[in-house]
């Protein structure tokens, strides 16, 4: 399998999945899921520039997504899927039946209504419902940054409250 | 109390250094290569100072500061190590191995330190919400000066105290010294310039073409080196 | 795209050099946000109401919130959202644009500054000491060539992000963004292994047998480190080894 991380960044495509992860995994392209960026034109246009020339990016809807997740699974490239809230992780998670395996807390920031869990994780309380949901169908979570840290297992993320 | 005089312009260099690392104004005056030597400056020994900030230097080619990843900083380091460095004769053996180690465990602790700092930092800000969620540009300025004035008094306390800490370390050390200098020496380049060499082809081997690069620019330094003897 | 508005000339030049403070308050939940209110704060006070105003007050609560990029990229922020304001962009849509500006200001700083640029001069500066050229010299090209791209670097960020506001994506696709970090890799990867034999005599002094054989070690080493150690990080087994070394000196 060429996915090589299911990540939820709520910066999407920024320089530590470009080159945190992207050197050091030498990924090839990135599908990034979300509906609203996917429907509009000039954050596409936005995100697209964030990506260097020898990466491809696609934008998908979850419904795409999931259309074309076979696809996604069996293309030779390294790719990161990326989604920008735990919501949409987690329904393109309960809609794989299963295909994804492993997921990638990357970074859910400071904002009004979200708890502090590590220090690039803020969580609200339908978020961390919304992680476990994501558990209970049979998904590893883990909370990594960057490749360097050690991932920390959702229990301890949920656990945690110093940021 | 001497010792303690002694130390304050280190660490008054240490403060001014370790604050250009992320706070202001990052113009890489806190890589080893610049505040090595403007420690070796201070003590009169500035190819000295050069000296170690090269060797720190192709460690900290490693280190680039992405994100929010964990890292050293190197302001204060530099200046430890290059202080240390510069005040021990040349012909010492181990100065150099034991500098560079000073050098490295300063770096790690002053990378923490800075997670306790924005830590605070984010403390002060949230007691200073209302201000800041009404637009009050002194809540604004307040919170920026407050991170400027706590990253110099922190990179300058670390950077003090490491000193004052490793300098009888070093002195005990070197008074009997196990390896022979020219081998303790090499010993210490070889490791730096393993981690130096390993962080470039981790930047430069995603890009085409490049790995013929290096190895081009090897033969060259090789037989610049064999034809300079 | 309306005219840009005109700032006096002070005003520009205050918020050039606010930038250089822009980290000045980072942390790990607003981060750069209040170094962003911070710098743009000169140019609001343009706004309809003035200085303390309505408009004003609102702007800075909106941008002293969250927000990342690149420092030396913040400007391209700092522009293109003054911009926004200053044009009387609605508030919902100003949100909107600063969620998605971090990522790729993020993206294109590093891969450009972090990964490219600064490596790139560090290797030159190692080269020149390896050379033997004296100690103001090397500070010099270091110090020197690493601002020259720095302070451009903000400099055209905040321009470019004024200039062209809401439509600053069109700027970040520049050919030069996008292609120099394949250009300083490749001339990173020359100097790099031109200064690696070099510097490493500088350190050691003369001897030609020593040197073949640290340099042979720093290969082994090299090659060892990128086979095994991919994720963990050089620096902490540098120290790791040279502590043990260390603690050999004091218990033996």
């Amino acid at each position: 399998m060429a996915v090589e991380l299911f990540r939820i960044d709520d910066r999407l495509i920024h320089g530590q999945v470009v080159v945190g992860w992207g050197q050091p995994l030498d990924i090839q392209r990135i599908v990034m899921v979300d509906d609203a960026v996917a429907a509009s034109e000039w954050e596409r246009e936005l995100y697209r520039m964030g990506v260097p020339e020898e990466m491809s990016v696609e934008f998908l809807t979850v419904d795409a997504a999931l259309a074309a997740l076979d696809a996604i699974l069996a293309d030779a490239r390294r790719t990161i899927v990326l989604t920008g809230d735990v919501e949409t992780m987690r329904r393109l998670v309960a809609g794989s039946a299963g295909r994804i395996t492993t997921v990638n807390i990357g970074g859910l920031h400071h904002r009004s209504g979200r708890a502090p869990c590590l220090r690039y994780v803020y969580l609200t309380p339908e978020e961390r419902e919304g992680l476990q949901a994501i558990e209970s169908l049979g998904v590893t979570v883990t909370a990594q940054d960057v490749p360097v840290c050690d991932p920390v297992p959702l229990s301890d993320v949920l656990a945690s409250t110093g940021a | 109390m001497e010792a303690f005089i002694d130390v304050i312009p280190f660490a008054l260099l240490g403060g001014l250094l370790g604050l250009d690392f992320v706070s202001f104004p990052q113009a890489m005056i806190s890589r080893p290569i610049v505040s090595a030597t403007l420690a070796g400056v201070l003590m009169g020994e500035p190819v000295h100072g050069l000296t170690i900030g090269v060797a720190l230097e192709f460690v900290a080619i490693e280190t680039l500061p992405f994100g929010a990843s964990r890292y050293p900083e190197w302001g204060s380091a530099g200046v430890v190590g290059g202080a240390l460095f510069s005040g021990w004769p040349d012909t010492t053996a181990g100065t150099l191995a034991v500098s560079v180690f000073a050098a490295l465990a300063t770096a790690m602790l002053s990378g923490w330190s800075l997670q306790p700092h924005r830590r605070l930092i984010a403390r002060r800000a949230a007691s200073r919400k209302s201000a800041l969620l009404a637009g009050s540009l002194g809540a604004v300025t307040g919170l920026q000066l407050y991170g400027l004035t706590l990253d110099f008094l922190r990179a300058a306390l670390l950077s003090g105290a490491s000193l004052l800490l490793f300098r009888p370390i070093v002195s005990v050390l070197l008074s009997d010294w196990p390896v022979a200098a020219p081998l303790s020496r090499a010993g210490v380049v070889a490791i730096v310039a393993a981690v130096g060499a390993s962080a470039v082809w981790k930047v430069i081997h995603g890009t085409k073409g490049a790995a013929w690069y290096l190895a081009g620019g090897f033969l060259l330094g090789g037989g610049t080196l064999w034809f300079t003897r | 795209m309306s005219q840009a508005p005109r700032l006096p000339f002070l005003i520009k030049a205050e918020i050039f050099l606010r930038l250089f403070a822009i980290q000045g308050a980072w942390n790990y939940e607003t981060m750069l946000g209040n170094g962003i209110a911070f710098a743009m704060e000169p140019g609001l006070r343009f706004l309809p109401g003035g200085k303390g105003g309505e408009a004003y007050r609102a702007a800075m609560a909106r941008h002293c919130t969250y927000f990342n990029a690149h420092p030396y990229l913040a400007g391209v922020a700092v522009g293109a959202l003054l911009r926004a304001e200053l044009d009387g962009v609605p508030a919902a849509h100003v949100e909107r644009f600063r969620t998605a500006l971090p990522g790729p200001l993020g993206s294109v700083g590093d891969r450009l500054v972090w990964a490219a640029w600064l490596p790139f001069c560090a290797v030159l500066a190692l080269a020149a000491f390896g050379l033997g050229m004296g100690t103001a010299g090397v500070l010099l090209l270091f110090v020197g060539s690493y601002n020259a791209g720095a302070v451009t670097l903000r400099a055209w960020g905040i321009r470019a992000g004024f200039g062209r506001g809401l439509q600053v994506a069109q700027v970040l696709g520049a050919p030069v963004l996008r292609q120099a970090p394949a250009h300083l890799a490749r001339g990173m990867a020359l100097v790099a292994g031109f200064a690696l034999p070099l510097a490493a005599r500088g350190i050691i002094g003369p001897g030609r047998t020593l040197l073949g054989a640290t340099l042979l070690a720093a290969l082994v080493g090299a090659a060892a480190l990128g086979r095994f150690a991919r994720r963990s990080e050089g620096w902490r087994l540098a120290l790791a080894l040279l502590t043990a070394l260390v603690l050999y000196a004091m218990v033996r």
